[in-house]
């Protein structure tokens, strides 16, 4: 197959890229106008096409789309105020789910996240998977939650307005090589200090190159078509266990701070109270004191990757050990070794810019 | 009356929350060119329909009030279809891009007998307010100097030094700067309204291609008085500092993080005032302190004077009254960009 990848120079984008190759696609891979492709790990592959172009305005899109076979769209921004987020996550799909429908593109894999799950609505404990409750009033949640949200109705909607044949996948926490904190297991305070929430709560995690492999198979079956997967690693570690794992690896080793779920969950449902009784809930609360990004965040719930492991024979190839082991090793895992290189494919491999 | 938003991008946020709570407006209509991003907007704000083409808005829904939002460069041309199909319009700043241009919207306006109305909101802030009411009660006496000073990191990250997709603002005729010089101008002019002569040093201390400018000393003199103009983006912290000095007492203000230092005659005479200048403007420090610990609590932003400034604007529409901005304040700040920008007045 010939796959667009679009944000391919970001942290999974660059782990799709090398998946794809690694089971034998042609990759289109989109980065953005200036982005530093020096040490992706594939930019000298023949079998990767750069293009760059900024999803966030239409120029160039059809181009970028016109001729793949499928796209996987994985292009999103964490970081930034509100509108930020929304151009760089929104609009982009936006504008490149019109570049697909412009050029007759219908396979479209979506990346979206375990964020846009109302987790504030769920019993702790309770079982989270593809038929959980969406988070349907987003506003006490980060600009990331919002925004994801948006995207994901925007992949429904090419299914519906364009007959596009669309999978929605939705990851845990991933992480790997330079991301291997993360907030669900609570608060960091300072460098090497950190407030653990919950500590035996699961931590739904899928390592990188585990996702990326999840979501290149996606983007193959056709049994895909349609479907809604979660992605988690199995054997989840509980927060403890996940920062005990980091912690063999980490000079010096990162102190925690317990605090029992039922403790922030009071606390925040204080501070909940007391802005809505006296600042009529205008009070800008850290998110770990607001209810809904709290329990989004650290809330113990139990989790499945059941249905994407029945539906597309995808399981996990790296553990948490192994993952943490390839994650702080000196080599790059995304980095693909360049094949033999003939003149023509060395001919056709230049960087291409949409405009 | 019946309202509609033209652009949703950051500015939006704010004109849409006090049309949202304003019971004097029914949001009618929200327009952008994403569908996303228009309907989203009407969703959170409670706008009755999104749009993508303003003119199906402005045929379907008949705002008898539209807010443009958009980039300054789309100014002229949506203001003046907004006229024509029987608006008022409340612009973003700049509302064109020189003057020429202004007086010529201004004029369409007038036959159309609607309303244009360029954001001033900075003036309407309430560090601002009290400034011109200290004036008004001669407490500084006659107004000799002013300086405005903005500094913004916009070289350091944000939407101004995004390389992948520049920002429309780097178009303009004094690049980022321009974002920001009507801000700027209107609130000198509200001391020394008449400069006669007027220079300005632009500059691009960065040298890139990206900026065209990152750096603006401008100095006005209206007979006796003197005013300054500066924009940095190498100085830190970010400020929007405000000094008014006059005959009798000197007023400083700082309208991201507000504050007011008042250096006044005061009883002690001569040798005890400066002490007592100190244990007051300490103690409204106190103040100050407290304020800003509430207001970012609270998420009261600089943006609060905007929410005055639409309550008046609406407020003069629904009476047919002068609105607080007027011709002669969006005239004269358009003149005094046009003069700050001409090469003959630079340094």
């Amino acid at each position: 197959m010939k796959l667009l990848i679009t944000g391919a120079s970001g942290f999974l984008g660059r782990h799709l890229v090398a998946q794809a190759v690694m089971r034998g696609h042609d990759v289109r891979a989109q980065v953005r106008p200036v982005s530093d492709i020096k040490s992706l790990g594939w930019e000298n592959h023949p079998r990767v096409e750069i293009v760059r172009a900024d999803l966030r305005s239409r120029a160039g899109l059809d181009d970028l789309v016109r001729g793949v076979d499928a796209v996987i769209s994985n292009a999103a921004c964490k970081a930034g105020d509100f509108y930020t987020q929304f151009a760089g996550t929104v609009i982009t799909t936006e504008n490149l789910l019109q570049a697909m429908a412009n050029t007759d593109v219908k396979r479209l894999v979506a990346v979206s996240t375990f964020s846009v799950y109302g987790f504030l609505k769920m019993s702790d404990r309770e079982l989270l998977d593809e038929e959980s409750p969406l988070d349907t009033d987003p506003i006490d949640r980060d600009e990331y939650a919002q925004t994801k949200l948006v995207q994901e109705q925007l992949a429904r909607g090419f299914a519906k307005e364009h007959q596009g044949k669309v999978t929605v996948v939705r990851p845990g926490v991933v992480y790997g090589k330079d991301n291997l904190w993360t907030a669900r297991i609570g608060m960091e305070l300072g460098a090497n200090r950190c407030l653990v929430v919950g500590g035996r709560s699961i931590l739904p995690i899928t390592y990188v190159e585990n996702c990326a492999q999840a979501i290149v198979f996606a983007a193959e079956k056709e049994q895909a078509v349609g479907q809604t997967y979660n992605i988690i690693d199995d054997d989840l570690p509980t927060h403890r266990q996940y920062l005990r794992a980091l912690n063999q690896h980490r000079k010096p080793r990162m102190k925690s701070l317990p605090m029992p779920w039922l403790v922030m969950r009071f606390l925040a449902a204080i501070a909940l109270g007391v802005n809505k009784l006296f600042l009529g809930r205008q009070a800008k609360i850290p998110s770990i004191l607001r209810p809904a990004a709290l329990h989004a965040r650290c809330k113990p719930s139990t989790y499945t990757n059941k249905l994407i492991k029945d539906s597309l024979g995808w399981s996990p190839h790296f553990a948490l050990d192994e993952a943490i082991t390839r994650s702080v090793a000196d080599t790059d895992p995304a980095t693909l070794t360049p094949e033999p290189a003939t003149e023509q494919t060395t001919a056709d491999h230049e960087t291409r810019t949409c405009a | 009356m019946k309202s509609a938003v033209i652009g949703t991008g950051e500015i939006s946020a704010e004109h849409l929350k006090f049309l949202a709570n304003s019971k004097a407006t029914d949001l009618v209509g929200v327009c952008d060119l994403s569908p996303a991003a228009a309907g989203y907007a009407a969703k959170t704000f409670g706008a009755e329909n999104a749009y993508t083409d303003y003119k199906q808005m402005l045929d379907e829904a008949k705002p008898e009030v539209v807010h443009v939002l958009t980039p300054p460069q789309s100014h002229v041309p949506i203001s003046t279809d907004c006229l024509d199909a029987g608006a008022h319009v409340i612009c973003e700043k700049p509302v064109t891009l020189g003057h020429d241009q202004f007086a010529s919207l201004w004029n369409h306006a007038d036959k159309k007998q609607k309303r244009l109305i360029e954001d001033h909101n900075y003036r309407f802030n309430r560090p601002v307010l009290k400034i011109e009411k200290l004036i008004a009660d001669g407490v500084l006496g006659d107004v000799m100097e002013v300086d405005i000073r903005m500094a913004l990191a916009i070289r350091d990250g944000g939407r101004f030094a995004d390389r992948n997709l520049p920002n429309p603002a780097h178009k303009l005729p004094a690049g980022v700067i321009h974002d920001f010089i009507t801000h700027l101008s209107y609130l000198v002019l509200r001391f020394i309204p008449d400069p006669d002569k007027v220079s300005a040093a632009w500059t691009n201390h960065g040298g890139d291609d990206l900026f065209k400018f990152d750096d603006l000393d401008a100095i006005l003199i209206a007979g006796d008085k003197h005013a300054r103009i500066r924009f940095s983006c190498r100085t830190a912290p970010d400020c929007f500092a405000i000094t008014v000095r006059g005959t009798r007492a000197e007023v400083q203000t700082d309208l991201f993080h507000p504050f007011m230092r008042l250096i006044k005659p005061r009883t002690g005479g001569e040798k005890l005032a400066p002490v007592v200048n100190q244990l007051a403007n300490g103690l409204s420090l106190v103040g100050s302190s407290c304020s800003t610990l509430r207001n970012k609590l609270m998420q009261r932003t600089p943006y609060e004077g905007l929410h005055t400034f639409l309550n008046r604007t609406y407020d003069a529409l629904q009476h047919d009254a002068e609105p607080p901005v007027t011709f002669d304040d969006m005239d004269r700040t358009s003149r005094l960009i046009d003069q700050m920008l001409a090469e003959g007045n630079w340094v």
